[in-house]
């Protein structure tokens, strides 16, 4: 029935709940939150967690650098190729790329391939160690935009600025030829520069201009002698009509 | 009245700094997952549940409402899937939550390559009512419907097979959001996390007085106020409601 019912157990009786509360309120399960008794919300508030607070907040301790993040084996493969191109070619051109179509990207690959050149796109995250440790250290502040490598084994440098000047989107930056590094202006002026061949040939035929001469420096002294005994042959025989010239007088000098 | 908003605007990773410059770099190619140790039941999908028990109860049932409160003891780890949906309070299933379920998972998993399994028990526990409109007294009404009883920690189903969290979380969140209890999607990974920082949090509180020590040695008569099963279950529980941010 109703009604507090008093527990008879060997259990001491603050074990049990006190009787008054069981007595009203619903259920201990109940679908709604059911209302807390004041002594026990503040026993919550009083055990609740407190974070623990270092004398000196992390966001002041000094900010520990990211490990090196684990080589990449592609990475390493591309640096490989990389060194590989500057090892290999006497004319390497570093050009701004900017976006073009598909298939003009492959016509100027066409035509520079004409000329022996090759095309290579590069990763500046790539190049930059490469170039740190070898000889081209120089050629780094031109690695910093998106751009490719036009790299050739022969310096034809007046073909690749033909070429270039069509392409709008690609644009010169600088270049090292034969270990020599040369901006804009200087492939230009490279370019208008004779040939190897040619001006080989131009030293060459400069050099033996004088040895050449020598022979007909030689022969000018006997040669000016005849030539002035056959005007005087001449202008005798003119006027030989009547009197015969004494013979034995071409023949006086030595 | 709601109106047709523009998203913000798009931060690439700046935020107060600045605007980031987004940038290309070398692709990072990163290997596939490995999916070798998983094995798959026989039928991936959901087993469908009955409404009523094969054999249906004839005597009626006392409501027993100590199956919702506290923690659960049963059916806290995971079996055979990866991914789950974790219950975080107390309540009843009842069939129309369970063909939710089945359904919406059924759905939007891959049978050829994901799989579920149910951790919950067909509904097995009758619940009476008496029929509206009438004064008390009479008896107990009859068996209206069955239901299952699960408390808070419990996992609901699993989800396995060849997928990622990322890809499960969505469904299983919806899912989730229409049970009559607050639950969460979780993953192995994710509910050892969890159970990690529970653990850290209890050991670096810094506060003296925890509920637990205030219970135990009775401290101001406190246990006046509080019931027996507050021993056990810590403060973290209040009803069929699990308490998340108590320590």
């Amino acid at each position: 029935g109703p009604g507090p019912v008093p527990v008879l157990s060997a259990a001491p009786a603050a074990w049990l709940p006190a009787l008054q509360l069981l007595r009203r309120g619903s259920k201990a399960v109940t679908r709604h939150w059911k209302a807390m008794h004041f002594q026990r919300q503040k026993l919550l508030a009083l055990t609740e967690y407190l974070p623990p607070r270092p004398a000196l907040p992390p966001r002041c301790l000094p900010r520990d650098t990211p490990t090196a993040h684990q080589e990449d084996g592609y990475a390493r493969v591309l640096r490989r190729q990389a060194e590989e191109v500057f090892r290999s070619s006497r004319m390497v051109a570093v050009c701004q790329y900017n976006s073009m179509p598909d298939e003009d990207l492959v016509t100027l690959q066409h035509y520079l391939r004409k000329h022996n050149i090759h095309v290579k796109f590069v990763l500046n995250e790539v190049v930059r160690p490469v170039l740190a440790q070898s000889k081209y250290r120089n050629l780094l502040p031109l690695f910093v935009c998106r751009n490719i490598l036009l790299v050739s084994p022969e310096t034809r440098a007046r073909e690749m600025l033909r070429v270039l000047k069509r392409v709008p989107q690609v644009n010169l930056l600088g270049a090292c030829i034969d270990d020599t590094i040369l901006s804009r202006q200087g492939v230009e002026n490279f370019a208008r520069l004779p040939s190897l061949e040619a001006s080989q040939g131009q030293t060459v035929g400069a050099l033996s201009l004088l040895p050449s001469q020598t022979s007909s420096l030689l022969q000018q002294g006997p040669a000016h002698l005849t030539a002035l005994l056959d005007e005087h042959i001449r202008r005798l025989r003119d006027t030989e009509g009547s009197t015969e010239p004494p013979p034995g007088q071409g023949t006086g000098n030595h | 009245m709601w109106r047709w908003r523009l998203p913000g605007l798009l931060r690439a990773g700046g935020g107060p700094g600045g605007v980031a410059v987004p940038r290309a770099g070398l692709k990072k190619l990163t290997l596939p997952p490995d999916y070798s140790g998983i094995t798959f039941p026989e039928k991936p999908k959901l087993k469908f549940l009955d409404k009523v028990p094969a054999v249906p109860k004839v005597q009626r049932e006392p409501r027993r409402l100590r199956d919702i409160r506290g923690p659960s003891q049963v059916a806290t780890d995971f079996i055979q899937g990866q991914y789950g949906i974790l219950a975080l309070g107390g309540g009843y299933l009842h069939w129309g939550h369970l063909e939710m379920i089945r359904l919406t998972i059924g759905r939007s998993i891959d049978p050829k390559s994901m799989f579920a399994v149910w951790r919950v028990p067909a509904p097995c526990k009758s619940v009476t009512r008496k029929s509206l409109g009438h004064r008390m007294g009479g008896g107990k009404g009859p068996i209206d419907h069955y239901v299952t009883a699960v408390k808070s920690g419990r996992l609901v189903v699993e989800v396995g097979g060849r997928c990622e969290f990322e890809e499960v979380r969505p469904f299983l969140a919806r899912v989730a959001q229409k049970l009559p209890f607050p639950a969460i999607p979780v993953s192995r990974e994710s509910l050892q996390e969890m159970r990690q920082e529970e653990e850290e949090k209890r050991l670096n509180n810094q506060n003296p007085w925890t509920f637990e020590r205030v219970v135990t040695s009775n401290m101001l008569g406190m246990r006046k106020y509080l019931s027996p099963y507050d021993l056990r279950l810590k403060g973290r529980y209040w009803g069929k409601f699990f308490l998340k941010h108590r320590v």
